[in-house]
């Protein structure tokens, strides 16, 4: 993934989490049923707003670090889709779980948020780690 | 090389996790354990704080509730009563409530002519926390030191002061200085109020006819209506299970393992209402002071008991011993027989799916603790989730402003020393009971002016249906007084209640300045619940009256006080508000008040 990719990439990914924010905000003013009654819905779709948007915005960073850093492209590139998949899984995740949920858990698409917050975590630290030398 | 190592770091830890939580869900997808139906008849009680780990909205709203706090240990916050070296002066007792010097609420009953103390206890628990609380305290009188008695004095939380319970039952004042009128409501906690005010309880007789009383919960916790949840618990341990909860339940009735009443059919639903809310006859009476009453929530209610209506017969030859309890044709009259008005109401169609249940119009956890109406069942909302505008047109019978219960469950309920609404629900008709003075009728108890020809012309008039009227069946009192002004000087104790109950409503059409001079002479009643009634009406009506010059008066008159000490404060409030409506026709009043029934009426406990 190039540098440019990323960097749009991670912007759609922000306007989506917003977007989902601007569609809570309007399920609350239309005080529609399955969403004011159902606080595991409200709850984990307030959740994979917040950490969508929140991800998005690291990701820009990330893009703007590997640049700074001069990351090795071989590496750049993996952490790139890392940081994108990640930021995409933990706020699909907690959406998708919120969405289809049991009486006191979310739904098994939850399951998902542990896979995209390890890949956000790597992705990170190996931004941290990398230097330029390493081949 | 570099490359895998690259996607090793960063991709191989999401990987992992993804291929252990696919296999997870597959194995819990396939093992029959975690989905098969479950035998819950071994569960046992978990408590309410297990289940807040995973219901934690629900457990919020049951800990705002009244049932949560319906026995609680005599400790902190539970106390309701200030146990401040009150005192409560009644038929030549005392009972004095202090504190003991490691601060447990403490009550000492003695003679009023200082003889020794008849009960000197510290409290240990509390029983009720809406209208008024209740005290318990454990005392060996022969029956074993796990013995615990319910106190004769209560704590009002609506006059904020101390009664004595003869005045919380309808029933004649007593003897002044006779123990055994002081100690009427002197009964033991262990086979009586523990069955519906408790979770789970356990009586716990033993065949030496002592008890060892245990309760899975104090207070009316999840498990009471839920059922045990040991074995709900135990298999939602697996997080796999419960994320898969949602996909596999949605629609299904449930794994078995716990009762969700808003899944059961309006029966079943009902039963775990009816439990409590509904009086029975235990099949096995000895089994359950032994063991408690086998009812598991989900279940049939009546395999272990049936609930008591007028008819319901006991011993061998059979007696009915219950007729009071219900007006005549059969309507529950006192509170705590809500279950059966509901059975006896056309809307329950037999507890089929569809028809009435108490999930209908009540729910546990809304945000209202009081009386806990669903926030979509409130007013006529209740009945117009079947009965809609083109079924049963807005207003018909030219009524506005009120509601469907006004009129179909109305006010004929005594309980807990208020009125309360009928849970039959019915429709009016006064003209079948025109020349009756034995059961009040939803219209008089609104038009508390009128007389029950009044009411049924009326009803003809607003081209409602009705039976024929018969006006010359009408009694010659009703010439003279409106029929709850009759029911309240010459009806039985809870007619008398109720009358006091309705002429002091706000919906009554009349002035509250007329209704004032109504009320007075029930201050006089035999039956201490009945001024309580009345007194409180006055208060209410001066106040809607702009009479604040009553205020002193009512204040100084006290509701259990001694007779002369009444008699002169209820002069003085009669004075004040001038000749009732029968003042001019002595006699009337005299004949009426030969006519009253002054039984007790026993109310089940």
């Amino acid at each position: 993934m190039s540098a440019e990719t990323h960097l749009r990439r991670a912007i759609v990914v922000i306007a989506v989490f917003l977007a989902v924010g601007l569609w809570l905000e309007a399920m609350y003013g239309l005080r529609l049923r399955g969403w004011v009654d159902d606080p595991i819905r409200r709850e984990f779709l307030r959740l994979g707003h917040a950490h969508g948007g929140l991800l998005g915005l690291v990701n820009v960073a990330i893009a703007w670090a590997l640049e700074r850093l001069a990351t090795p492209a071989l590496w750049a590139s993996r952490i790139r889709a890392a940081a994108l998949g990640g930021a995409l899984l933990v706020g699909l995740g907690f959406v998708g779980g919120g969405m289809w949920h049991g009486p006191t858990d979310p739904g098994p698409l939850i399951l998902a948020v542990p896979a995209g917050a390890f890949m956000a975590l790597a992705s990170l630290v190996a931004l941290a780690l990398v230097r330029p030398s390493d081949r | 090389m570099s490359g895998r190592v690259a996607s090793m770091w960063l991709f191989g830890p999401a990987l992992l996790w993804g291929a252990a939580a696919i296999a997870g869900l597959c194995a819990t997808i396939v093992d029959d354990t975690a989905w098969s139906t479950i035998d819950r008849t071994a569960s046992v009680v978990v408590r309410s704080e297990t289940c807040a780990g995973c219901h934690p909205v629900e457990h919020r709203s049951w800990r705002a509730s009244y049932h949560r706090t319906m026995t609680q240990r005599a400790e902190g916050a539970a106390i309701l009563a200030p146990f401040a070296g009150e005192s409560l002066e009644y038929l030549g007792f005392r009972a004095t409530m202090t504190r003991s010097e490691r601060g447990a609420p403490h009550v000492r009953i003695t003679r009023s002519d200082a003889a020794p103390a008849l009960l000197d206890v510290d409290v240990v628990m509390t029983v009720g926390s809406h209208r008024y609380q209740q005290f318990l305290a454990r005392i060996d009188r022969g029956g074993g030191p796990e013995d615990v008695w319910r106190l004769p004095v209560a704590w009002h939380l609506g006059e904020e002061r101390w009664i004595h319970l003869n005045a919380a039952f309808l029933e004649p004042e007593g003897a002044r200085g006779e123990e055994a009128d002081y100690m009427r409501h002197f009964s033991r906690w262990n086979d009586n109020c523990v069955l519906c005010h408790n979770t789970a309880p356990r009586p716990g007789l033993g065949e030496d006819g002592r008890f060892n009383t245990e309760v899975g919960e104090l207070g009316i916790a999840c498990e009471a209506c839920h059922g045990p949840a040991s074995a709900h618990a135990e298999r939602h341990s697996n997080p796999l299970r419960r994320l898969l909860a949602g996909v596999a339940d949605a629609g299904a009735s449930g794994d078995g393992s716990i009762a969700a009443p808003s899944r059961l059919s309006p029966a079943l639903e009902s039963a775990i209402c009816g439990r409590c809310h509904g009086n029975r006859i235990a099949k096995d009476v000895g089994a359950v002071l032994r063991e408690g009453d086998g009812f598991l929530p989900g279940t049939d209610l009546g395999a272990s008991s049936r609930p008591i209506f007028a008819w319901s017969t006991l011993g061998d030859p059979p007696q009915a011993p219950f007729g009071e309890r219900f007006w005549p044709d059969g309507t529950p009259r006192l509170s705590a027989y809500e279950y059966q008005g509901l059975l006896l109401s056309p809307c329950y169609a037999d507890g089929a799916v569809g028809g009435l249940g108490c999930g209908e119009c009540h729910t546990m956890h809304g945000e209202e603790p009081s009386m806990q109406v669903r926030q979509d069942r409130r007013g006529d909302a209740a009945c117009r989730a079947c009965h809609d505008d083109a079924a049963v047109p807005q207003g018909h019978g030219g009524h506005r402003g009120i509601t469907c219960m006004d009129c179909h469950m109305p006010r004929t309920t005594y309980g807990l020393v208020d009125g309360m609404i009928s849970h039959r629900i019915t429709s009016p008709d006064p003209a079948a009971w025109i020349g009756r003075d034995d059961q009040p009728d939803a219209c008089t108890l609104c038009h508390v002016d009128r007389s029950r020809v009044w009411a049924a012309r009326s009803l003809r008039a607003l081209k409602l249906s009705g039976s024929a009227i018969a006006a010359e069946r009408a009694a010659e009192e009703e010439s003279w007084a409106s029929r709850a002004l009759l029911d309240l000087y010459a009806g039985d104790p809870i007619q008398r209640a109720l009358a006091a109950h309705a002429i002091a409503r706000e919906a009554a059409p009349v002035s509250p300045s007329l209704r004032l001079s109504w009320l007075v002479d029930a201050l006089e009643d035999e039956y201490p619940a009945i001024r309580i009634f009345a007194l409180r009406g006055l208060r209410t009506l001066s106040e809607r009256a702009g009479r604040d010059d009553l205020r002193g008066l009512l204040a100084a008159y006290d509701f259990l006080g001694e007779v002369d000490m009444r008699v002169a404060a209820v002069d003085a409030i009669r004075r004040a508000i001038g000749p009732g409506p029968l003042a001019a026709h002595p006699e009337r009043v005299e004949r009426l008040i030969a006519a009253q029934e002054r039984q007790i009426v026993w109310i089940g406990e």
